[in-house]
């Protein structure tokens, strides 16, 4: 594990307890990391396998897809996006997971049946701002595919507005129409696409929030 | 990569350095129990569970998770190399003082993630402690007790001073109330978190020397060390592996099944389907003689009734291979139709799903209907809703909870040197076991010795005979001893489950607050199969119409077959789903009539001295017997719930209620409740004492201890009498061929039942005790006469140790053994009470309620043992919180479970409990040992409908379904929305 350039980059074949353990690993990897995996599954789990198994950890995945993280894999000539290793474009061997950290405020949110069950639903967001004005932002999504997603439409729809209850109203709702969730035992599509709004609200506001200092 | 290929591993192992030949495939869980680890164990085979962890370099994983193959080279440590030769780990220690063991299943895993903690951090806060122990489920204890555990191991190897662990104890004063005594248990608590519990006693109840004190459960050291205690630590030469086919389809008849090529596997060595046994008709609810009807089970059966039902049994050299026989058995079904609601099961026109001619005792077979039952107590109806000036009606409908005891249902079975079918079990009941399994395998019961060993907790699941015949006809027909142990999917579909209720409450109240008649109509779906059908739907009536003993009561019940796994026997026993539905609609009477709700409980709930209206109609599978409340502390558990917290300050009170801003609310609920002791009239428990040369005694009982501590409470009960302590008497439970009979472990009776079995045989070896001391002593006899400390102390101050009683009376004077057995039975099922009140937020925008904090205050009688008493409770607020907001057995349309694995189905972690504290506010009952009640069931009772009030407090909204799912109380807060 090493921080360079703004880039804090992972030995992929490392357990995931690796990332908890470091204190430079970016506080909301860390923290969901910690959330989302047990102490066992940590130690047990290498990065690489975790990244090839979305479904095991859908937050966790949601997290590197709002923190644009990229991953070397092996035979391939370029860093890849982590959504490319949902999509399946490849199937290398990962070898190192990298995550960009510095100027991004993130959000968080989600809903559970208890405060440690694994979300029905769980938006992650991370923004970039510029004197109030969204420069570049993610939004990733669980509980609304079957795989977690990131909807870059929204976050196209942020870049270039101020961040306010206005353009967070807008974009909760724009999630709202763009997700086409299935329903399972633990919430019904209707159920899932109207928390995807309310969690995209929460978590942009948390991200307005640390971005006023407040 | 050939995943049976075999490599050769080098592990180190508990310091020891290991060759193992393994499967490539093989799961270090498989290795280590092979190698004699026992304390490794099974749980899930998934992850979700973590009772296989150990550790790998010093770093927990979970055993089922990791291949051997993976890990060559690498440095495994388990519990068995945790103590010394000398003495035990501090963790260990700690786990046994404190009270952190109760069945013992997940204790290894605990400990070892415990350790690798304190390794790692000397001085974890209690929230690290959570989070470390969050991957390892513990379905017994809440987690309260781990954590003080691992807090005071923290301590000791820090090199700090702690003193003994054990209760706040109280006495409050004469014209003073017990609530007065909180604040000096908050201030004395006040440095710790978890709070340990507070006992509260009355200020004419007499303290004694081992009864209430918080004595340190006897099989502790051999739980905490992971010695070889359970069902499946254990093996013999030539053992077989037992595996289970079943049911893919919820209602199907089998038209053909063929063997074949099942049996010509090598090292197949049976298969057995419904052509191979005798249709011999039973019941599997492990209940006294004669079970009720309808007996509509069979071993293997040509029709199946659910997706996990039975279909044929295999017996082989390795599980593997009992797996691939399994899929090599050829079943044709003929599938048809069937019904998973109970309403559609009994239309006109539904599927039939005892359509066999050969059961007897269903009321109406063609609408499924396999009871009905009709009941009434107390002045007539007209009479006592003519005095009713508002009537209030409810309908409320509960899930279906499955038990998740950590260790599935595990059977051994063998013949013995003489011909005997020895079968080693998992059972709360291995006394019904023997007597229920012995005409299906066509043996008197005089072959058959059922042996209990440690359980891995069984919470009612194990009432019942679930694998026992099948792995007998395994042994019978192979002649070989046989293991069968269920997958934790079998564990969801194939054992049992709570039932599913739907009431329909009718409640008629005056303009005073008074409850004037009472009316439950209710529907208990029992699944595929009666079993529990009958008794639990009585239980739950009889509970739930008693707590507030309406001048008139009525029951009226029909308890359906649908095409769902069978429910059974789940601690609660249909009062948990009764008292839902009775608490809540008292709640919203009392909201809606704008009264207190306590004012308007306490105006109404039983009080001692009265008669138990419904007490004779419903009995429990038959008429009861006409009792009456001897003893309640229900005002006292209220006034001091009410006071620690600060009730009156919160409920209602709009600016708490917003509290955390936002879309959260605070809410604030209470209910109250009452349970049984042992069933009147019917439970029958027996003990048996024998002085030992040293003065010791051993004591025999039938009774199951599954982790609940009644060994312990039996002891100290036996102990008290004899006047020594109690690692002078040596427990034994259970087995059919030495230990006198007792109905098991259900109903809430063994302290109760079998306690006072204990008391009785003690009073008698005491009296013997006393006699030969007499003789020794030339005295006429050995009236008044004391034992005390070891000794037996004559009126005129002589003394003998019992250890020269021993002696004398084995080998010198008048020589016999000083022995005796005793049984006891009640015609009284005394309820213990208690009030739970329950502080939470909801979140009204995604409708997530978190619970917060959980009190319960229990009058449990006398406490013959404040630290298992009290994780009595803990463990059970945890599985009462899972009925009441998560736990729910899910189907899709074909009645295939969706959430058949421990984590979607969601049991609570330790770093999710809320803050749980505990209160015993002691009476003393006539008729119980030493003035005990019961304690075990009570705590499933009440958070339901607390949770339901407190969401109610928060919300204004009354929510009628359980579990409160986010969605369910989300529709609830909108209800604009469409279902």
């Amino acid at each position: 594990m090493c921080s360079a350039n703004d880039i804090w980059h992972a030995d992929a074949t490392a357990p995931i307890q690796r990332i908890t353990d470091d204190p430079n690993s970016p506080q909301l990897l860390r923290r969901l990391t910690l959330e989302t995996f047990s102490w066992q599954m940590r130690n047990e789990t290498s990065i690489q396998k975790a990244l090839r198994s979305p479904r095991t950890a859908p937050r966790w995945m949601a997290a590197l897809l709002a923190l644009g993280a990229t991953v070397t894999v092996e035979g391939e000539a370029t860093e890849m996006a982590v959504a490319h290793l949902l999509e399946r474009r490849t199937q290398g061997e990962v070898v190192a997971l990298h995550i960009p950290t510095s100027g991004m405020v993130w959000g968080e949110a989600c809903v559970r049946r208890t405060p440690a069950d694994d979300p029905i639903v769980a938006v992650v967001a991370t923004v970039a701002l510029e004197n109030g004005v969204v420069r570049q932002a993610r939004l990733a999504l669980t509980g609304v595919w079957a795989e977690p997603v990131r909807l870059a439409s929204a976050g196209a729809l942020l870049a270039g507005r101020l961040l306010d209850e206005a353009t967070i109203h807008t974009i909760a709702r724009a999630v709202e129409n763009e997700v086409t969730p299935q329903g399972d035992f633990l919430g019904s599509a209707e159920y899932r696409r109207a928390m995807a709004a309310v969690l995209t609200r929460r978590a942009l506001a948390q991200c307005m929030h640390f971005a006023t200092g407040e | 990569m050939d995943e049976q290929e075999r490599v050769t591993v080098v592990l180190n192992i508990n310091g020891q350095t290991r060759v193992c030949t393994v499967a490539r495939s093989e799961r270090l869980l498989d290795t280590l129990r092979q190698a004699s680890c026992f304390s490794v164990k099974f749980g899930c085979g998934s992850g979700d569970c973590g009772v296989c962890t150990v550790l790998l370099d010093g770093q927990p994983v979970r055993s089922c998770q990791v291949r051997t193959a993976d890990v060559a080279g690498h440095t495994i440590t388990t519990v068995e190399a945790l103590a010394t030769q000398d003495a035990l780990h501090p963790l260990q220690r700690a786990f046994i003082e404190t009270g952190a063991i109760q069945c013992g299943y997940c204790t290894p895993a605990q400990l070892l993630v415990a350790k690798a903690l304190l390794d790692r951090n000397p001085d974890p806060t209690e929230e690290e402690i959570r989070q470390a122990i969050s991957g390892v489920l513990c379905r017994c204890t809440g987690y309260v007790k781990i954590v003080q555990a691992i807090q005071r191991a923290a301590a000791l190897l820090r090199g700090e001073k702690v003193g003994p662990f054990g209760p706040v104890t109280e006495t409050w004063l004469p014209g003073h109330a017990p609530a007065e005594l909180l604040g000096r248990y908050y201030r004395i608590a006040e440095n710790g978190s978890p709070l340990p519990p507070l006992v509260i006693s009355p200020p004419d109840m007499q303290p004694l020397r081992v009864v209430g004190t918080p004595q340190a459960k006897v099989d502790g050291v051999k739980l905490a060390t992971g010695r070889p205690v359970f069902a499946d630590d254990f093996n013999m030469e030539g053992m077989l592996y037992g595996a289970l086919l079943t049911s893919p389809y919820a209602h199907a008849r089998i038209k053909r099944i063929d063997p074949t090529k099942a049996r010509a596997l090598p090292g197949v060595h049976a298969v057995l389907t419904c052509q191979d046994l005798p249709r011999v008709k039973y019941t599997s609810g492990g209940q006294s003689y004669p079970q009720p009807l309808p007996y509509d089970q069979v071993s293997l059966d040509n029709k199946v009734r659910h997706v996990g039902d039975r279909v044929a049994v295999v017996a082989a050299e390795t599980p593997e291979l009992a797996q691939q026989a399994l899929r090599l058995i050829e079943v044709e079904y003929e599938v048809l139709p069937h019904v998973l609601d109970p309403l559609e099961a009994m239309k006109d026109g539904a599927p039939i799903i005892h359509d066999e001619p050969d059961t007897e005792g269903i009321y109406d077979a063609a609408h499924n209907i396999v009871h009905h039952i009709e009941a009434e107590g107390g002045i007539p109806a007209a009479e006592a809703w003519a005095m009713a000036d508002h009537v209030f009606e409810g309908e409320y409908r509960t899930s279906q909870q499955q038990h998740a005891h950590l260790e599935p249902h595990v059977c051994i079975t063998y013949w013995d040197e003489d011909g005997r079918l020895v079968v080693r079990t998992s059972t709360q009941v291995p006394f019904h076991v023997r007597r229920i399994l012995a005409p299906l395998i066509g043996l008197p019961v005089k072959r058959i010795r059922v042996i209990k060993p440690r359980i891995g907790g069984g919470f009612g699941n194990k009432q019942e005979m679930i694998i026992e015949d099948l792995c007998a006809h395994l042994t019978i027909a192979t002649g070989r001893p046989v293991r069968m142990m269920y997958t934790r999917y079998q564990e969801f579909v194939s054992s049992r489950s709570r039932h599913p209720q739907i009431m329909r409450y009718k409640i008629g109240v005056t303009n005073d607050m008074r409850v004037v008649a009472t009316e439950l109509r209710l529907i208990g779906d029992t699944g595929a199969y009666g079993t529990h059908g009958l008794t639990v739907q009585m239980v739950g009536g009889q509970k739930g119409l008693t707590l507030y003993n309406a001048p008139h009561c009525k029951f009226i019940c029909d308890v359906v077959y649908t095409n769902k796994p069978t429910p059974g026997a789940f601690r609660g026993y249909g009062s948990t789903q009764c008292h839902f539905g009775i608490e809540t609609l008292m709640s919203e009477i009392a909201d809606r009539m704008g009264w207190d709700v306590i004012e308007f409980k306490r105006k109404n709930w039983i009080k001692p001295g009265e008669e138990m209206v419904m007490s004779k109609a419903l009995g429990e599978g038959r008429e009861g017997f006409e009792q009456v409340v001897r003893s309640s502390g229900l005002e006292q558990c209220v006034q001091v719930g009410v006071e620690a917290m600060r009730w009156y300050e919160k409920r209602g009170n709009a600016e708490w209620r917003r509290g955390p801003g936002g879309a959260k609310r605070r809410g604030i609920g209470m209910s109250v409740m009452l349970h049984g002791s042992g069933i009147a009239g019917l439970d029958l428990g027996a003990a048996t004492i024998k002085m030992n040369d040293d003065g010791s005694f051993n004591l025999l009982v039938g009774a199951t201890d599954l982790g609940t501590g009644s060994d312990t409470i039996l002891a100290q009960i036996a102990a008290e009498v004899l006047g020594v302590p109690v690692e002078d008497i040596i427990v034994y439970s259970s087995d059919t061929d030495f230990t006198p009979f007792d109905k098991g472990a259900y109903a809430s009776s063994t302290t109760y039942i079998s306690g006072g079995a204990v008391y009785k045989a003690a009073l008698q070896v005491a009296e013997q005790i006393k006699a030969h001391a007499a003789l020794m002593l030339g005295l006429e006899s050995g009236e008044g006469m004391l034992l005390r400390d070891r000794q037996v102390i004559a009126p005129n101050g002589t003394r003998l140790t019992l250890e020269q009683v021993a002696l004398s009376s084995l080998h010198q004077h008048h020589q016999h053994q000083i022995i005796a057995s005793a049984s006891h039975m009640s015609y009284e099922c005394p309820p213990p009470f208690g009030a739970q009140f329950v502080e939470l937020v909801v979140d009204t925008e995604t409708g997530q309620v978190t619970v917060e904090r959980v009190l319960m205050v229990a009058d449990a009688g006398r406490v013959i043992n404040p630290i298992t008493a009290s994780g009595q409770v803990e463990g059970g607020i945890q599985q009462a919180l899972g009925f009441a907001h998560c736990e729910e057995m899910v189907y899709d349309e074909l009645g295939r479970l969706l959430n058949p694995r421990l984590g979607p189905y969601h049991v609570y972690r330790a770093n999710e409990m809320p803050d749980i504290q505990v209160i015993f506010v002691q009476t003393e009952e006539p008729t119980g040992p030493f003035g005990a009640k019961s304690i075990a069931e009570l705590p499933l009772d009440g958070i339901a409908p607390a949770v339901a009030d407190a969401i109610h407090d928060a919300t204004g909204v009354w929510i009628r379904e359980l579990p409160f799912t986010p969605e369910r109380v989300w529709r609830a807060l909108h209800p604009e929305l469409a279902v």
